[in-house]
């Protein structure tokens, strides 16, 4: 049996005739630039998670930009990220001129409050804390200590699209929050395109202002933008796909919950969520595994496709080494990168083939 | 006769050949980057007569990417011109430098005199704009730059398909920028843009931070960010880049007839000199027009849809106030704007639709042809 970490195609196969026509929807009207479609999903995403406003962007690393942007992070700033999350967090603190301090994780791959405690200098603006692999960063801890040092919380929810956490959606815990719906996300487009979440007035006017050259209408510009507009095709996609989001994410639990069941080995731990999230989107699902690479490559030879994600945490790439302080320093997230594993699993995995990449995993430690 | 300016419910009446390559890109699902993306860039390059092109999410982006590529940042000085699109200023903000705005000739472009008199000890760079899909004294400017030690960035964002004397615009540069906004000679159903440069360091590096800087999935190299091309418009650009010598031609035929026609009002419509061995895209066909703003009702009381291109030049925005320099002297570009009228003469429209649109010009004016 072949088991590969993501079937898009299986998915494709599902929703043939409904993409289809979204395409189709689009295309007769012929207005292909920040159109109605766009607005819609703005408006649609707001009743989904709860947030006051929306932005359709280009991608999940455009919003993260925007949202530091649009809180006037810059050149000489600190933003405060932790040491486990995807490039692009660190890419748009960097572009945007602001210097990213890298903090430790938990055990759940969250960042760890205590610890972004002590990076707190008075050039710091904001936490970013990441909802890494979907389960929800404790959000009240960190929103106290916003609130005790006065820093903005900016969350990467870039893979969060769905959770929840007392009830209430990630993103919209701090100032802003950003989505990513990348093609690998739950809620995915046929390309790249991202969604900004705010609550303030302020901040929404700006970012949609800025996505689109800072033009307040077309013969005047408020202030210089740039372009990062969600495109139409993308937007009536997602749109459609949002109404079945949340039968996506408990499929993707039942999987979780199966895998689970299967490996109760000592060599497999998962993580868990150390703040009680009410749902945790898993989009990706990630264990520590002891002889991790050769585990994988084991699978590998079985056709199971397991990706690591990471192997480095990000204060230790080379582009970023002399902002920390090298290896050692972040223990945590050092000991969790030697060891994670993302097994395959997507809303069309089976519950057959679950099983197999269980049994070949129980063989690799000959249990 | 009804003679619109947006052609876009014709160029989507016939899209079955997209529709075709979009179903085995979504049955494959590689929609980041890829071989379409890949494929565009080949034969983009090999189009432009450049080394290396490199696609981006839009023209804005695309010109962000370029600035960046060369090291182009805080405090920078980068000498353009103020009748200009918003994205071309806008992207030398973004990056944390200073626009210097000056001046336009009588054909629009960017003045080589008033680059001259902004140069300081802070330029870095100077970025001239293909306007309109015609280009600037691209010699002159070279000239300036290598006197001076000065970068260029050719924001040919309209230039696609147009030729400077044999050479494609945007060849002249260090590196340049393209835009397939669904306005643009080469256009897309969303955005889309690249960036093409002989350099091949400036290739890899601009790859990598279009893509996060990625080396590889596990290896980065330095920080970058997302500004790629979608999969789904580098279908469509490919295919539109097989017709777009087409669309290049019809459009020059139409423009060729507004001229030979407007000529003839010399007394109230100024047209710019066109230069032999240039060929425009005319993503823009502009003139100067006498009361034009009741021309502009009355053509669109007869059904001819124009546009002003536009009413304001860069340095007399909101936005320039708090974050550009302005030239000297910005007469011609103020001057120009109080007059500005961009007439349609894209692909879809014929030599009726022309000869409409003269009439109800001529009858505006009260000329009779004879
Ligand atoms: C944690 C995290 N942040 C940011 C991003 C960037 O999003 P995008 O790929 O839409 O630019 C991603 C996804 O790729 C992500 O997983
Ligand atoms: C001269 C010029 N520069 C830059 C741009 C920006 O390109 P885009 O709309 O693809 O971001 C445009 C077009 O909109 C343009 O005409």
């Amino acid at each position: 049996m072949r088991v590969d970490f993501v079937d898009l195609k299986a998915r494709y196969e599902e929703e043939k005739k409904e993409l289809n026509e979204c395409i189709n929807r689009v295309l007769a009207k012929g207005n292909l630039v920040l159109s109605k479609e766009v607005d819609e999903l703005e408006t649609d995403i707001c009743n989904y998670t709860g947030s006051r406003y929306c932005v359709g962007l280009n991608s999940g690393t455009d919003a993260l930009m925007i949202a530091l942007w649009a809180n006037g992070i810059g050149k000489g700033d600190e933003v405060i990220i932790p040491s486990i999350s995807f490039f692009a967090t660190v890419g748009a603190v960097v572009h945007v001129g602001a210097t990213p301090r890298f903090c430790d994780v938990n055990a759940d791959m969250n960042i760890d409050v205590e610890y972004a405690e002590n990076l707190i200098t008075d050039k710091t603006k904001a936490i970013m804390p990441v909802h890494w692999a979907g389960r929800t960063a404790n959000m009240s801890k960190i929103k106290d200590l916003a609130k005790r040092h006065t820093l903005l919380v900016v969350e990467d929810s870039a893979q969060s699209m769905g959770g929840r956490y007392n009830g209430q959606h990630p993103g919209t815990f701090g100032i802003a929050g950003a989505i990513s719906c990348h093609p690998l996300k739950n809620l995915n487009g046929l390309g790249d395109g991202g969604l900004l979440l705010t609550s303030t007035d302020e901040i929404y006017q700006k970012a949609k202002r800025y996505r689109n050259h800072g033009m307040v209408q077309r013969d005047k510009a408020e202030i210089f933008g740039i372009n990062s507009r969600l495109d139409t095709i993308n937007a009536e996609v997602i749109k459609f796909r949002l109404r079945g989001l949340d039968k996506v994410i408990s499929k993707r639990n039942e999987n979780v919950r199966l895998y689970r069941e299967l490996l109760n080995i000592d060599e497999i731990t998962f993580p868990v969520s150390a703040c009680g999230s009410d749902i945790d989107t898993q989009v990706m699902f990630i264990v520590r595994a002891k002889h991790r690479d050769a585990l994988k490559e084991y699978l590998k030879s079985k056709e199971i496709e397991a990706l690591v994600y990471y192997g480095t945490p990000l204060h230790l790439h080379e582009a970023t080494i002399n902002l920390g302080d090298g290896p050692g320093s972040l223990p945590t997230s050092e000991n969790i990168c030697s060891e994670v594993l993302a097994l395959p699993h997507n809303q069309t995995l089976t519950s057959d083939q679950i099983n197999f990449v269980c049994s070949e995993i129980k063989n690799f430690y000959k249990r | 006769m009804k003679v619109h300016y947006n052609y876009l419910p014709q160029e989507f009446a016939e899209t079955s050949a997209i529709f075709d390559e979009w179903r085995i890109l979504i049955e494959s699902s590689d929609f980041t980057l890829g071989f379409y993306v890949e494929e565009f860039e080949k034969e983009f390059a090999k189009f432009a007569g450049v080394k290396h092109c490199v696609a981006t999410n839009n023209g804005t982006d695309a010109l962000i990417l370029a600035l960046k590529s060369i090291g182009v940042g805080t405090n920078d000085e980068v000498i353009t011109v103020t009748n200009s699109f918003y994205a071309t200023a806008g992207a030398i903000v973004a990056v944390g430098a200073i626009p210097v705005l000056v001046d336009c000739d009588d054909r629009f472009q960017i003045c080589p005199k008033a680059i001259q008199s902004a140069i300081t000890k802070k330029t870095k760079a100077i970025l001239p704009v293909h306007w309109g899909g015609a280009s600037p004294a691209i010699e002159t400017i070279l000239e300036l730059a290598s006197t001076y030690n000065l970068e260029i960035i050719e924001d040919a964002c309209m230039g696609i398909g147009g030729s400077v004397g044999g050479k494609h615009p945007g060849s002249f540069g260090r590196v340049s920028a393209f835009s397939m906004h669904p306005l643009k000679s080469l256009n897309v159903m969303g955005d889309g843009g690249m960036v093409v440069t002989n350099d091949s360091d400036l290739n890899d590096w601009m790859r990598k931070y279009r893509n996060h800087g990625m080396i590889s999935r596990d290896t980065i190299e330095f920080w970058g960010v997302n500004m790629r091309l979608q999969p789904l418009q580098a279908i469509v650009a490919k295919q539109r880049l097989q017709v777009l010598d087409e669309t290049i031609s019809k459009r020059n035929r139409n423009a060729k007839y507004l001229d030979e026609n407007l000529s003839k009002l010399s007394k109230y419509v100024q047209l710019p000199n066109r230069i032999d061995t240039n060929v425009e895209t005319f993503a823009l066909y502009m003139g100067l027009f006498e009361n034009r703003d009741r021309l502009k009702k009355f053509l669109k009381e007869n059904n001819v849809e124009v546009k002003i291109h536009y009413p304001k030049p860069l340095h007399i925005q909101p936005a320039a106030q708090k974050s550009c320099i302005m030239g000297e002297k910005l007469t011609n570009s103020e001057y120009q704007a109080e007059r500005l009228l961009t007439l349609p003469v894209h692909q879809y429209l014929d030599i009726q639709h022309m000869k409409y649109v003269c009439e109800t010009i001529f009858a505006f004016y009260g000329y009779e042809d004879g």
